[in-house]
């Protein structure tokens, strides 16, 4: 692999990955959502593939294919199952700030993260760390999704993806941290979403829906 | 990037190369709509019009009586030679047929969109000084779309034009030319759809517009013209049509710039530029057509949602392209 | 004596793994009381034996200094208090129909599991290790949160579970940054995110990068901690929980998340000035002090009551941690003791008034002293600790951080503070009198006390005394753990 086809795909990877954040802002069936959340799987898991096909490491390679199986097949899958049968389960409800709106806040969120990582630039000047604001827009975007949503499972999608882009910031700026926080960090997204599930098909037996704003009882 | 493309030194086989770009302008544009009519309606089973069916329009209202509603002032009247005008001036600035156009110097993404802007502005006030309400109707809805539009398309031409460091049009074509490599990056991606959104967005093409559709209350575009007729119908039919034409021009040539004669051509490579944006044009407006076939039109308030969303396509396009820059540039 | 360091994470762990196998029946309840007595007892054999040096374990993955062997002694006492009253609460429990045996289970194992990770988190000299061990227990005590299985219990859950993992995941980055600006400092791969490594690095850390990552983990840990801005889920997390889980959570959880930030401070202070991080605590400490103060006065729920007091406490030790001279560190570890040990007193009791009346609204709950002496006398010796009445040890901690606060010239900061302890302390005696003081309502039911709840309520008190009336030995260690955490003066 050349220097500029490992560049190329590397920026590809995570454009993709921004992409990937963007159309789950932009679209509202849960179930384009989980896909999209997929891609963004498959985008992730494409950067340490790329980084140990390129520096020979196959140490990289392996954590690339965990991760895909994790992120891009068995999370979205559980994810999936969550979503209910009934019509009205499988479309966001009208969220907290409508679309147009999201999309804008959106674009300012990127121009943040851009601000926000100049001296992680500055100070490991790589063709990984370059791709680093595009990442950390993720995450910007992730908390933001979280905030605006009303269905439990979007809130879960938003948690998914925050987790996705500080997994790919962990690999670009340091090609992973190492293995035993690495292999921590996905056991606990593992149990998170599991929580997440469990918590939702309770919350469908107790509530008969997975609206957010039905959960009003506690307050003050 | 070099900049000395279009400095002084123009041949006259220059002059030849941009002559032939606007005469092929607009002799062409009726044959594309007609063109994209006709794909639309054998995808549907229709037989259709064939293809010089709208230049047979044309000439049947050019022979009509001019009819000017009571009410309206100059701007009615000048509205559809300014659009035609600015359609033909943009038709000359781009780089479609060669590179090097002796308006060159001014032919930055700015003086083009400004031109785009201002023909759509004209059309807008022709639209509201016709004073009925279908024309006002038509006349807010079209300047809120291009109030989203005309940014976007600042920014995705903008995107691309930072590989090659020059806004100047000629400059980003020849810099794709030489560094196909660039089409696969993020920034050009994003740019390539944002780009497209808007055009199908600023020429009133489905989703965002029915151009052929009947219904007043649906109608964007159609609305500000339904009070002209005769020959200032035809100017405004045809010079949508050159507008159409001149932005898929933009469009394949941005993207697949092979075949473009370059700054100082042979009249053997301006015959090819021509053949070779004639055909890009063509097969973008059937792919077009084609499309239109399966797809929907969006209620009008959804609109702006998808233009926010190829605007935020666009600003990742810029960011892309800066923050993404190869060190092997 | 190495191997030492690994009892208080192993023996919780067998105990869990007992209760996987047995469910929850008197032998494996005993034996969860027991490994909380050993994470209690090693804190104490390695607080007598380790002079003022660091003690590595395994490859120096864990570390024992002053400061680790404190958190390892809250820790032991909360959890063997707390898990000595599990017994008789889940018991009552399971006759009174509220909870069956598969719950009783998940809870046996459970809580084992969240004291192991809670002293891993303390005993780890690895950043990351140390955050993989506190999102262990987001984990873990998430189920237990909703041991109940009410609407209001699946509510806390989800915000609980869904705000601390959006935290612990912005911990997670920053101490991934601080790993990118370590490596970039000359650390090795293998252990760039060790305390000592960092710390002998520490002046050639980048100093953007490292605020950037400082932040951030303030952010992320401070949301475990409960301050602001991601304090919501507090007050329903720990109101939800069974009365031994809200314990150990407010007495012990909050602090041990708060020890995260002690260790993450003292990298950063070497690396940026202390300027960054004392802003940013006091920033976050007022806040926090002035959102707990105001809800405490609007409160009707005593539990809720009890969750905002904590927020109050973690926001004066957010304000201790910021003035960082000695003298406020070994206050705010004295502090963090008694209050663990009051809190667990306080939420022990409510417990049993929960049980009592079958609702957590003050107003349903009157004349509790007359009613009955063991839970009355021990709510009110509590929430006279939680007053920072004397001659309890939260008096000294208190007249010790403002001490702390005049010298380090954050006058402006104590005021402030103060202002709004006294609008809590206010509100505390309001809604404590109400409940305790008077004549009891006609026809309030009978409180009952299981027996080791109540034996736990009473050797609580008899700890907060002796801890009152003398710190004794801790002062020494209290003083080698502000030395470690670069406090001056």
């Amino acid at each position: 692999m050349t220097q500029a086809t490992y560049n190329g795909v590397l920026n590809l990877a995570a454009g993709a990955f921004l992409l990937a954040a963007v159309l789950i802002v932009w679209r509202r069936e849960l179930r384009a959502i989980v896909g999209l959340l997929a891609w963004q799987g498959i985008a992730l898991a494409a950067i340490p593939l790329t980084e140990g096909i390129y520096k020979h490491d196959a140490a990289l390679i392996v954590v690339g294919v965990i991760v895909l199986l994790l992120r891009a097949v068995a999370l979205p899958l559980l994810l999936i199952r969550a979503v209910g049968t009934e019509p009205h389960e499988r479309r966001e409800s009208t969220p907290l700030v409508n679309t147009t709106t999201s999309l804008l806040i959106t674009a300012g969120l990127t121009v943040l993260a851009y601000a926000v990582t100049r001296p992680i630039i500055a100070l490991d000047p790589s063709p990984a760390t370059r791709a680093v604001p595009a990442t950390f827009a993720v995450i910007l975007i992730a908390v933001f999704v979280m905030v605006s949503r009303r269905r439990a499972l979007s809130q879960a999608v938003g948690f998914m993806m925050l987790d996705n882009g500080i997994a790919a910031t962990a690999f670009l700026i340091t090609a992973g941290v190492p293995l035993i926080v690495e292999l921590g960090a996905s056991l606990d997204v593992m149990f998170a979403v599991l929580v997440l599930g469990l918590l939702t098909g309770h919350m469908r037996r107790t509530f008969g829906g997975t609206d957010l704003d039905q959960l009003r009882e506690l307050r003050g | 990037m070099n900049a000395t493309i279009g400095l002084a030194g123009h041949t006259y086989l220059t002059y030849l190369a941009t002559a032939l770009q606007v005469l092929a302008v607009i002799v062409g544009a009726p044959f594309i709509v007609g063109g994209m009519r006709q794909v639309r309606a054998r995808l549907e089973g229709r037989a259709g019009g064939g293809i010089g069916q709208p230049w047979r329009d044309l000439h049947k209202q050019l022979r009509k009586q001019q009819v000017t509603p009571q009410g309206t002032t100059v701007v009615f009247g000048f509205a559809p030679a300014v659009v035609a005008g600015t359609a033909l001036l943009i038709a000359a600035i781009l780089p479609l047929i060669a590179l090097g156009s002796p308006l060159d110097p001014a032919a930055d993404l700015f003086g083009v969109v400004g031109l785009l802007f201002l023909g759509t502005v004209a059309l807008t006030l022709a639209g509201l000084d016709t004073g009925t309400a279908f024309g006002g109707m038509g006349s807010s809805r079209e300047i809120t779309i291009a109030a989203l539009v005309e940014p976007t398309i600042l920014l995705a031409v903008f995107a691309l034009s930072v590989p090659g460091r020059s806004a100047n049009l000629a400059a980003i074509v020849s810099a794709t030319a030489d560094n196909p490599g660039h089409l696969v990056s993020p920034g050009s991606l994003l740019a390539f759809v944002a780009l497209a959104i808007v055009i199908i967005a600023e020429t009133g093409r489905l989703p965002v517009d029915n151009p052929s559709t009947h219904l007043e209350l649906t109608m964007i575009h159609e609305a500000m013209v339904l009070e002209y007729a005769g020959p200032r119908l035809a100017l405004v039919e045809w010079a949508s049509g050159m507008r159409l034409t001149v932005l898929l021009g933009l469009l394949a040539n941005l993207f697949l710039p092979w075949g473009v004669a370059g700054a100082d051509p042979s009249v053997l490579a301006i015959l090819i530029g021509f053949v070779a944006i004639t055909v890009k044009v063509a097969v973008l407006a059937g792919l077009l057509a084609a499309g239109e076939v399966f797809i929907a039109k969006l209620r009008y308030f959804r609109i702006p949602e998808l233009l926010a969303g190829s605007f935020l396509l666009a600003l990742l396009a810029v960011t892309a392209s800066y923050f993404f820059a190869t060190p092997t540039n | 004596m190495s191997l030492l360091l690994l009892v208080p994470i192993g023996a919780p762990l067998v105990a869990a793994a007992l209760a996987a196998v047995l469910g929850w029946r008197r032998l494996t309840s005993s034996v969860t009381v027991l490994a909380a007595l050993c994470i209690l007892i090693s804190g104490v054999i390695l607080g007598f034996n380790h002079g003022s040096g660091v003690r590595f374990a395994i490859a120096n993955l864990f570390r024992a200094d002053a400061l680790s062997i404190t958190m390892l002694i809250v820790i032991g006492t909360v959890g063997t208090l707390a898990t000595w009253a599990s017994i008789g609460y889940i018991d009552a429990e399971l006759t009174h129909g509220h909870t069956d045996a598969r719950g009783a289970k998940l809870y046996g194992v459970l809580v084992p599991i969240f004291l192991a990770a809670m002293a891993s988190a303390v005993l780890a000299n690895n950043i990351g290790v140390m955050w993989v061990a506190i999102e262990a227990t987001t984990v873990a005590t998430a189920f237990l949160v909703g041991h109940r299985r009410t609407r209001a219990a699946l509510e806390a859950t989800w915000k609980y579970v869904v705000i601390c993992s959006v935290g612990i995941a912005l911990a997670f980055l920053g101490t991934v940054l601080l790993y990118f600006a370590s490596l970039h400092a000359g650390a090795s791969s293998g252990d760039a995110l060790n305390i000592d490594v960092l710390l002998a690095h520490a002046s050639q850390l980048d100093p953007a990068v490292t605020r950037l990552a400082a932040g951030l983990l303030l952010l992320g840990y401070g949301a475990k901690a409960g301050l602001v801005p991601f304090h919501t889920w507090l007050a329903d997390a720990h109101s939800q929980a069974p009365a031994p889980v809200s314990a150990l959570m407010s007495g012990v959880l909050l602090s041990v998340a708060f020890y995260a930030l002690l260790r993450v401070k003292s990298v950063v202070d070497l690396a940026v000035g202390t300027g960054f991080l004392r802003t940013g605590l006091i920033i976050v400490g007022l806040l926090t002090l002035l959102i707990a103060a105001s809800l405490l006065v609007v409160q009707t729920d005593f539990k809720r009551m009890l969750a905002y007091s904590s927020m109050e406490n973690m926001g004066l030790v957010a304000v201790a941690a910021a003035a960082g001279t000695k003298l406020a560190i070994a206050a705010l570890l004295l502090h963090v003791l008694a209050h663990g040990i009051a809190k667990t007193l306080v939420f022990l009791g409510s417990g049993q008034l929960q049980a009592a009346h079958d609702s957590t609204r003050i107003s349903d709950v009157t004349g509790v002293l007359a009613r009955s002496r063991m839970v009355g006398v021990t709510f009110l010796v509590g929430l006279a600790i939680l007053l920072g009445l004397p001659p309890f040890a939260m008096f000294a901690s208190e007249l010790s951080i403002s001490r702390a606060l005049a010298g380090a010239g954050l006058e402006w900061v104590l005021g402030a503070a103060l202002l709004f302890v006294v609008i809590a302390f206010a509100a505390l005696v309001r809604n404590g009198s109400r409940m305790l003081l008077g004549p009891p309502d006609a026809g309030s039911p009978a409180i009952t006390v299981p027996r080791s709840v109540g034996a736990a309520l009473v050797t609580g008190v008899i700890l907060s005394l002796v801890l009152g009336l003398t710190v004794g030995p801790l002062l020494e260690l209290f003083q080698t753990a502000a030395t470690l955490l670069g406090g001056t003066r």
